[in-house]
C-alpha cells in the first residue's frame, strides 16, 4: 500500500496545523516522525487515519482517492492500525481473550479465525497463551501495553501508527517492545509510522525519518543523512542528536579524521570508534 | 528530615505493594527513585505526600506524621508534586492565575503574592509569559509553569514523578536544568524516572524491586555493581561508553568531558 498526500493543509480555528504537506509513505518501512511539541506530528498521523474530516488538498491510497462521505469529508481508513499514547487506557474487557477478539468479532470473523489470529499475534508481542484468561487490569504496565498493541495487530494492519508507544515503560520493556514491533514490521512487510521524542530509538529502528516543524514537513530523510549531515536542522528545532552520533562526532573532532561507519546505530558506531580510541596516542604521535 | 520507618503498603490484602521500606532523606538531597513498572515507585511518592497512608510503619516529615490528619495540610504545603503529563496539571486559564491559584488557597496576603509570583516565574524562566494561555505553551513550558506554581508555595521538597517523560528533547533539558538549579539553591529533589541518563546526575539512588528497597546508595556504584537487567533497567549511555573505552576515570554523566580529558593521556 502507498499513501500519498498532495498539498495537504489542515486549519484549526486559530492556527494552521499542517501547511502544504507533500509526502509519500511506501510499504514495508519503519518511518519515524520527529519534531518539537506542536509541530504537527499528531495531526499528520490523524489525517492518514482519516480522523480529521476537513482537509485541503488530496489524499491518495494506492493511487485511489481516500474514502470520503457524501459531503466530501474524509472517512476513517479502516485498514490502518492506530495505537494512541497510553493505549492501555483504552482496555475495557474483562479478559485478555475478549480484549483481543473484540475487533475481529465486530468484523464478523469466525471463532476459528479469531483463535488462529490470537495464536499468531501473541508470540509476536512476546506474550504467552497463559495470559488469555487474565483480567487486563491485573497485568504489569509493560504487559498491558503489549495487550493493547496486540489488539490492534489482530486486524492485520498494513500501516500501523504508533504515537510514542514506549512512554511510561521501564527501560527493559521499552527495548523489548520496540524489538518486537520491528520484527513484526519486517515479517509482515508492513509499514510503521513511529512518532517519538527519543532520538536514540529513532536512529536504532528507522528506515526513514519525517521531520516536522511549525506545521511544515521540513524533510523526508534516511536516518544516516539526517543525523550525520543535518545537525544544524536538528539543533534549530531543539531536537537532540542521538548520543552514539554525538560520540562519533567527538572522536572525529579529537582524531582529526573522518570515521567510516556502517550505520549510525549504537553498535556500529561503537565498533568504529573503539579501535581509534585505543590507538589515539599513536595517532598523535 | 523525611523518614520511612518499616513501611508496609497494600491496596488489596495479601498482595503487598511495598514491604518493610525504611530510609531517611536529608534536607537538600537529590534522590532518584528507579525500578520496573509496578515496583512501587509512585506508591512511595504518594506515601511521602500523605496521599496514601502506610498500613504498617510510619512516614514522617520534620516531625509531622502523615497518619495525623492535623499534620496533612502542613505536609502538602511543604512537599510539592510535579506529574508526568503537563496537560493534566494546568487548571486555570493563564500562567499568572495558575501560580496565584495555590497562593490563594493557602491565604497568602495579597501584597506578598506579587513577589512570590515574580520569583517563581523567574526561577523557571517564564516571567515573560504572565498572560499566556495553556494552548500557547509547549509541553516543556507547561511543566515549567507547574513547577513555578509549586515554587510559589515555598516548598522544601519537590517530587518529580516521571515529569520529563512526555516532553520533547528541548523541554526535557529545560526541566532537568531547573531541577539542578533548584537543588543548588537548597531544595530537596526526589525524582522518579525511567531515564537512566537522568539518574547519573542525582546524588543518591533508591531501587525498588517487587515492593522492596533493594539498593540505597550512589548511582554510579549501582550501575557498576548491580545486575541492572534483572531489574528491568538499562545502563546509561555514559556507562556503556565507559565500558567500551575501558576508561580509567570513573564514569559521570559528562562522558564527553571524560573523553576530551583522556584523549591525550595515552
Amino acid at each position: 500500500m502507498v499513501y500519498k498526500l498532495d498539498n495537504l493543509s489542515v486549519n484549526y480555528a486559530d492556527h494552521v496545523a499542517l501547511h502544504n504537506i507533500n509526502c509519500t509513505i511506501t510499504a514495508g518501512k519503519w518511518i519515524s516522525i520527529i519534531g518539537p511539541t506542536g509541530a504537527g506530528k499528531s495531526t499528520f498521523v490523524k489525517v492518514l487515519k482519516g480522523l480529521i474530516p476537513t482537509v485541503k488538498g488530496d489524499y491518495w491510497i494506492d493511487q485511489q482517492p481516500a474514502p470520503r462521505d457524501a459531503k466530501g469529508q474524509l472517512k476513517v481508513v479502516p485498514e490502518l492500525g492506530f495505537v494512541f499514547q497510553y493505549p492501555e487506557h483504552q482496555l475495557f474487557e474483562t479478559t485478555v481473550q475478549k480484549e483481543l477478539s473484540f475487533a475481529l468479532n465486530l468484523q464478523g470473523a469466525s471463532r476459528q479465525q479469531i483463535t488462529e489470529a490470537i495464536e499468531r499475534i501473541l508470540p509476536q508481542v512476546g506474550l504467552s497463551e497463559s495470559i488469555l484468561p487474565l483480567n487486563p487490569f491485573q497485568l504489569s504496565g509493560g504487559e498491558k501495553r503489549r495487550v493493547a498493541i496486540a489488539a490492534v495487530l489482530m486486524t492485520n494492519p498494513k500501516l500501523l501508527i504508533l504515537d510514542e508507544p514506549t512512554a511510561g515503560l521501564d527501560p527493559a520493556s521499552q527495548v523489548s517492545l520496540l524489538k518486537l514491533l520491528k520484527t513484526w514490521q519486517q515479517q509482515n512487510q508492513s509499514t510503521i509510522l513511529f512518532v517519538s521524542h527519543q532520538m536514540e530509538d529513532v536512529v536504532e529502528y528507522s528506515d526513514e525519518v519525517l521531520v516536522f516543524h511549525k506545521g511544515q514537513l521540513e524533510g523526508h530523510f534516511d536516518p544516516r543523512t539526517l543525523f550525520m549531515e543535518k545537525e544544524e536542522l536538528l539543533v534549530e528545532l531543539g531536537l537532540s542528536m542521538p548520543e552514539p552520533v554525538q560520540l562519533l562526532k567527538l572522536v572525529e573532532e579529537l582524531s582529526g579524521q573522518k570515521i567510516e561507519v556502517a550505520s549510525c546505530k549504537e553498535q556500529d558506531i561503537f565498533d568504529a570508534v573503539q579501535p581509534i580510541w585505543h590507538s589515539r596516542g599513536r595517532l598523535h604521535g | 528530615m523525611l523518614t520511612f520507618d518499616q513501611v508496609h503498603f497494600y491496596y488489596k490484602k495479601g498482595q503487598p505493594v511495598l514491604e518493610d521500606i525504611s530510609f531517611t532523606i536529608e534536607a537538600g538531597e537529590f534522590v532518584a527513585i528507579v525500578g520496573a513498572n509496578g515496583s512501587g515507585k509512585s506508591t512511595i511518592a504518594k506515601l511521602i505526600d500523605g496521599l496514601l497512608l502506610p498500613r504498617k510503619g510510619s512516614v514522617q516529615f520534620k516531625g509531622l506524621d502523615t497518619t495525623n490528619p492535623a499534620d496533612l495540610a502542613d505536609i502538602h504545603q511543604q512537599i510539592g508534586f510535579i506529574f508526568q503529563n503537563p496537560e493534566d496539571q494546568f487548571i486555570t486559564t493563564t500562567v499568572m492565575d495558575e501560580v496565584l491559584f495555590g497562593l490563594e488557597n493557602i491565604r497568602v496576603p495579597r501584597e506578598e503574592m506579587r513577589s512570590r509570583l515574580e520569583d517563581a516565574l523567574q526561577a523557571v524562566h517564564m516571567e515573560d509569559y504572565l498572560d499566556a494561555m495553556p494552548h500557547q505553551l509547549s509541553g516543556g513550558q507547561k511543566q515549567r509553569v507547574a513547577i513555578a506554581a509549586i515554587l510559589a508555595m515555598r516548598p522544601q521538597v519537590i517530587i518529580f514523578d516521571e515529569a520529563t517523560s512526555m516532553l520533547d528533547p528541548q523541554g526535557r533539558q529545560q526541566v532537568l536544568a531547573i531541577m539542578q538549579e533548584l537543588h543548588r539553591q537548597g531544595l530537596t529533589i526526589i525524582q522518579i524516572t525511567h531515564h537512566m541518563e537522568e539518574v547519573l546526575s542525582a546524588e543518591r539512588l533508591l531501587l525498588l524491586h517487587q515492593g522492596r528497597l533493594e539498593y540505597d546508595g550512589a548511582p554510579l556504584a549501582f550501575f557498576e555493581t548491580m545486575p541492572v537487567a534483572d531489574y528491568q533497567l538499562q545502563l546509561p549511555f555514559a556507562v556503556r561508553v565507559h565500558a567500551l573505552l575501558h576508561s580509567e576515570v570513573p564514569p559521570t554523566a559528562d562522558w564527553k568531558g571524560i573523553i576530551r580529558s583522556q584523549w591525550s593521556t595515552n
